[in-house]
């Protein structure tokens, strides 16, 4: 079992988490992509029947990473809130609550796609938003994976997996990090969000993700 | 037209007959008669053979002597109720002609999907004296906040082809619908019209419940004449992958030799395949030929049926979208490629031809590898001796269940105990319990018990008088768009390409296929060859292409298991050919095959189970012979893996087909030492079953369609804008949120019983291990893939079942990857490994990878 694997891009050390984020420790900050919060609540809102319990599991996942990730800064790479619908009472009370337990924490969302419809998150939680990119070192932190002139990019958006084949005819499909050469992808953070199947193609690196650990494919 | 006063009503019937210079059957008149006296019934009788005017005349004869006028027709009285949308505009003309020629003032009128705006806006106005639906429709006129009074005049329904509904949700819906018609109209006589079933009984009853009705034996079957098209020579290993195109130039000989012909296939794929085939022969066909399926757009179809009815088409290629409707009085001869998979069925598709008088129906089966060549032998029999198979209802489908609760607060509201006495008027749901019922107020109040006092949920509510009802706008428009039961993937529109988005439109296609094109990729769809421009807003863009290589589309349509009677029947010749009868042109040709069987293992037969194990580069097989059906074997080889799993961590990769299952390990197993009879214990049997679905993705497919029905997943309002698609989740993804959070969802619980009932058919294959208990399990060693086993081997549908920690999958997949690493990447291990004999003569090799044929994992277009 390795909780996490610690890679180097760009002469940067980051370490990739099994529970689909990234570490910077020089920087001592956590990368969190497509956490979409409030998603259920929006299915709800429009009479459609899903239980509760994705929100409090996302925060509980954050607050493990937080122990045991010594952070400063937070950052998320966009898709925070998942739809108008998703800002409803209780959503807003979970989350308030928990950002009550992280007071110092500097926390920044980079706005995507999801974030331009359902509108930045409620200024209570004190969250610094900024369009992209977000320059931080060698990197450029975006929601989209679009290349940047001069920055290795840090992405989100695709909610990226991938198929693993074995021998006897069997598959897996599992979320990975795909890690390349001007772009790189993490995969999406949130419990209640599909994934799209990347070729091996595309990526000089992959990492998939299952039962609390990496495991490098490529 | 004649003007006649229909006031002598009680010999109207008659009257028309005798104007028509036509001789009425004697069931027509049974029919007439038990209708007069207020009887309800079930008519048998086939397609052409005069039940129309059975059920209709008794209709008029009955009700239209109630004074109407010309400017103010009669209200609603009769409902023709048809499976298809595609029937109905043919229907309302046929019920036309009498009215017109017995000068009754009533309005025909048509309500299906297709009917437009303003004819929809007329009959909300007032419906017309006799209307033409579907089950939809009929769903969607009873959420009128006016419904009651719209139906108030309603006297009789009839229900055209009624095996067709019976067996699945679109059927349950129904009986829904004609719970409350009867109780609003306590005196309602409904009809229904049924092809032979091997349980009429039963399906009267049904349809009928909790009456008894009448059971009319229409006229007897015509005579039909089954054969089939054999090869000169037959493929020792068969493969179902090639569609069975050498049999082409014999089709074509057979095409010409007939002035109209339908060629059946059993997929959409196929029939685009066939269909492209017989043009390369016969280039001289172009025009003269056509393809018919679902996929394709309404005006095409159109174009095609018309063809057919004025005899200007050679040959129609068609899947089950002909199976129905009208007849076509040209079509000579009928076809049918590759495996019947039913006696009914067969005889449905055998009467689509020979209805011009003096002729017989005929029906040239052609089977596409060497095994159908056996079923071709066993079918001959099978309907010979009218094995004729039963079909059920399902039972009490929640999801059904949760959308007509809706659809009922919607039109005009509902008291909870009033509906549930109602919808236990209804054969499915006569034995549903207080328990099931409160679950499903539950579920559209709050969205199930887990929700409860979720405050921004809201469905359905109980005003203050206790009358439950749909109090938000945007939830009744979401819940009118998406009645219905029939599932499908996301399609999308194919449309050629053009300036301004102007292109005419195809057809649809699914989603999941489109995936994995990319633009300038060439695919076959309504019988041309087209190349992907861009795919953009729910619209596939084409343009005609060129290039000779082109992927065929898959529809994921269920794929049809084969009967248990038509097994039977095939089991019964293989049992003949182990004691050395071969007495049919068909079992005399594959007698090689099954020499080669024989030599290299044995031939399964009445008493005993045929086992194979063999150790390839793959991992460690075994191959079982139960012969009962694809869906019963998927069952038995989820039961078997778990069971072995039970024992040691394994994962088994899971081929089925209709003739028996392999499971593949990729790990070391000693087959010939586990393989012991209490794997096929019967005991636990339903607790096993379960806890292997609870390690496969069965439910978790259920599940989808379970999702559709009960309005979890909304499959968008046409024209939506992008960001509604924000708003749509994937039925896996549902599925796992309930697993985790809400785990006693009844929607669940049901995705599982359906698994078990439909998709694993629990019954049968409790039937199936009880018959496999008494048979003598025969395990062969084999060293080379056999006739049997060579399909299993190359089947593309996979599942898989694993008792093995995820870790440790993981870690093997990887490690064989890392074994496998090249400067390419890694590459599966291809078929051609399998070591299949090549020595044997004439035993051709698998073409790889052309069309329609199976790639190995791994290798197909991203």
């Amino acid at each position: 079992m390795n909780p996490f694997l610690p890679i180097e891009l760009e002469r940067t050390e980051l370490w990739l988490l099994a529970d689909k984020a990234i570490y910077w420790p020089a920087e001592q900050t956590l990368l969190i992509a497509d956490i979409h919060f409030g998603k259920a609540a929006a299915y709800r809102r429009l009479g459609q029947p899903v239980p509760k319990g994705t929100t409090e599991t996302n925060l509980q996942r954050l607050d493990t990473l937080l122990q045991q990730y010594p952070s400063q800064g937070l950052i998320f790479l966009g898709d925070f809130l998942h739809a108008p619908e998703s800002r409803t009472p209780e959503t807003h009370a979970q989350l308030l609550a928990w950002r009550r337990r992280h007071r110092l924490l500097e926390i920044t969302l980079i706005r995507g796609n999801h974030d331009r419809r359902a509108g930045d998150p409620p200024v209570e939680l004190g969250i610094t938003v900024v369009p992209e990119p977000l320059l931080l070192g060698p990197f450029a932190l975006q929601h989209e994976p679009e290349p940047h002139p001069t920055h290795h990019v840090l992405a989100g958006h695709l909610h990226p997996a991938f198929r693993l084949h074995g021998r006897g005819r069997q598959s897996l499909r599992l979320p990975c990090f795909c890690i390349g050469e001007r772009v790189s992808l993490l995969p999406a953070f949130g419990s209640f969000t599909g994934m799209m199947d990347i070729g091996a193609g595309v990526a000089q690196r992959l990492y998939v993700t299952g039962q609390g650990s990496v495991w490098q494919v490529r | 037209m004649h003007e006649a006063s229909p006031s002598s009503g009680s010999n109207l019937a008659e009257t028309w007959f005798l104007r028509r210079a036509w001789q009425p059957f004697p069931f027509q008149r049974e029919v007439w008669q038990a209708v007069r006296q207020g009887e309800s019934g079930l008519l048998h009788a086939t397609t052409g053979s005069g039940k129309t005017y059975a059920v209709w005349l008794g209709a008029l004869e009955r009700f239209a002597s109630v004074a109407a006028s010309p400017d103010k027709p009669a209200s609603l009285t009769v409902l023709w109720i048809t499976p298809m949308r595609a029937l109905a505009a043919d229907t309302a003309r046929a019920l036309q002609t009498p009215v017109d020629e017995l000068g009754i003032h009533w309005r025909i009128g048509l309500r299906t999907g297709d009917t437009g705006s303003a004819e929809r806006a007329r009959q909300s106005r007032r419906l017309p004296s006799a209307l033409v639906t579907t089950p939809e429709s009929l769903t969607l006129l009873l959420t009128r906040a006016d419904a009651r009074q719209a139906f108030g005049q309603l006297r009789m329904v009839i229900v055209d082809e009624w095996h067709e509904l019976l067996g699945n949700k679109r059927g349950v819906q129904l009986q829904l619908a004609l719970a409350r018609l009867r109780r609003w109209m306590p005196e309602l006589i409904v009809w229904g019209l049924s092809a032979t079933l091997g349980n009429l009984q039963a399906a009267k009853d049904i349809l009928l419940y909790p009456a008894q009705g009448r059971l009319v034996q229409g006229r007897i079957d015509k005579p039909l004449a089954i054969d089939s098209l054999l090869p000169p020579s037959i493929e020792r290993f068969p493969w179902a992958g090639h569609l069975g195109l050498r049999m082409l130039p014999q089709v074509v000989e057979q095409i010409q030799s007939a002035a109209t012909s339908l060629v059946f296939t059993n997929t959409r794929s196929q029939a685009e395949r066939w269909y492209q085939a017989l043009l390369e022969a016969r280039p001289d066909w172009a025009g003269l030929i056509a393809l018919h399926h679902g996929s394709l757009a309404r005006e095409v179809r159109d174009w095609v049926e018309l063809g057919l009815k004025q005899g200007a088409l050679k040959a129609v290629v068609c899947t089950s979208s002909l199976d129905l409707g009208v007849d076509f009085l040209p079509v000579e001869r009928v076809l049918q490629i590759g495996s019947p998979k039913g006696v009914a069925r067969l005889m449905q598709r055998a009467g689509r031809s020979g209805h011009a008088p003096g002729r017989t129906s005929r029906v040239t089966l052609v089977p596409t590898h060497s095994l159908e060549v056996i079923e071709a032998a066993a079918a001959q029999v099978a309907v010979a001796e009218r094995r004729i198979e039963a079909r059920s209802a399902p039972h009490q489908p929640l999801d059904v269940l949760v959308q007509h609760l809706v659809s009922m607060a919607l039109g005009g509201g509902f008291r909870p105990d009033d509906l549930f006495a109602e919808v236990r008027q209804a054969w499915s749901y006569r034995e549903l319990d207080h328990a099931q019922w409160q679950w499903a107020l539950a579920f559209v109040r709050h969205g199930g018990h887990s929700l409860t006092a979720y405050p921004d949920y809201q469905r359905v509510e109980p005003d203050e008088s206790g009358l439950w009802k749909v109090p938000s706008k945007r939830v009744a428009l979401r819940h009118r768009m998406s009645i219905g039961t029939i599932v499908s993937d996301a399609s999308l529109t194919v449309k050629f390409w053009a300036r301004g988005g102007t292109g005419r439109s195809l057809g649809s296609i699914e989603e999941g296929f489109i995936a994995r094109l990319r633009p300038g990729d060439c695919f076959l769809f309504g019988g041309r060859l087209l190349e992907l421009v861009r795919v953009e807003n729910m619209t596939v863009y084409v343009n005609r292409a060129t290039s000779r290589k082109a992927a065929v589309p898959r529809w994921n349509g269920g794929r049809m298991p084969l009967s248990s009677e038509l097994a039977d029947a095939v089991v019964e010749q293989l049992g003949a050919a182990s004691r050395g009868h071969f007495d049919s042109d068909e079992m005399r040709l594959v007698q090689p095959l099954l020499q080669v069987q024989m030599d290299w293992s044995s031939l399964p037969s009445e008493t005993t189970l045929l086992a194979e194990v063999m150790k390839s580069r793959e991992g460690w097989h075994l191959f079982l012979y139960p012969f009962a059906g694809r869906h019963v074997h998927l069952g038995l080889a989820s039961l078997l893996a778990w069971r072995m799993g039970q024992r040691q961590p394994l994962t088994f990769s899971i081929a089925v087909n209709d003739y028996g299952l392999e499971l593949l390990s990729a790990t070391a197993l000693d087959w010939l030492h586990e393989l012991t009879p209490t794997l096929f214990d019967t005991d636990d049997l339903l607790h096993d079953v379960l806890a292997s679905l609870n390690a496969s993705e069965l439910a978790r497919r259920r599940f989808r369609e379970i999702a559709r029905i009960a309005g979890l997943v909304f499959s968008g309002y046409p024209g939506a804008q992008k960001s509604a698609r924000q708003l749509q989740a994937s039925s896996g993804l549902f599925f796992d949120v309930f697993r985790q959070y809400d785990p006693a969802n009844l929607l669940l619980t049901q995705a599982e019983e359906e698994v078990l009932r439909q998709e694993l058919e629990i019954e049968r294959l409790e039937q199936t291990l009880t018959r496999l208990q008494q048979r003598r399990l025969a395990v062969h060693q084999i060293k080379r893939t056999t006739p049997l086993a060579f399909p299993l081997m190359v089947e593309r549908f996979r599942e898989s079942m694993s008792s093995e920690k995820l870790a440790d999958r993981i870690r093997r997949m990887v490690a064989e990857l890392d074994k496998a690493a090249g400067p390419g990447g890694y590459q599966p291990e291809p078929h051609a490994d399998i070591t299949v004999e090549r020595e044997t003569r004439r035993a051709r090799k698998p073409r790889k990878r052309k069309d329609g044929t199976p790639a190995p994992p791994g290798t197909k277009p991203r």
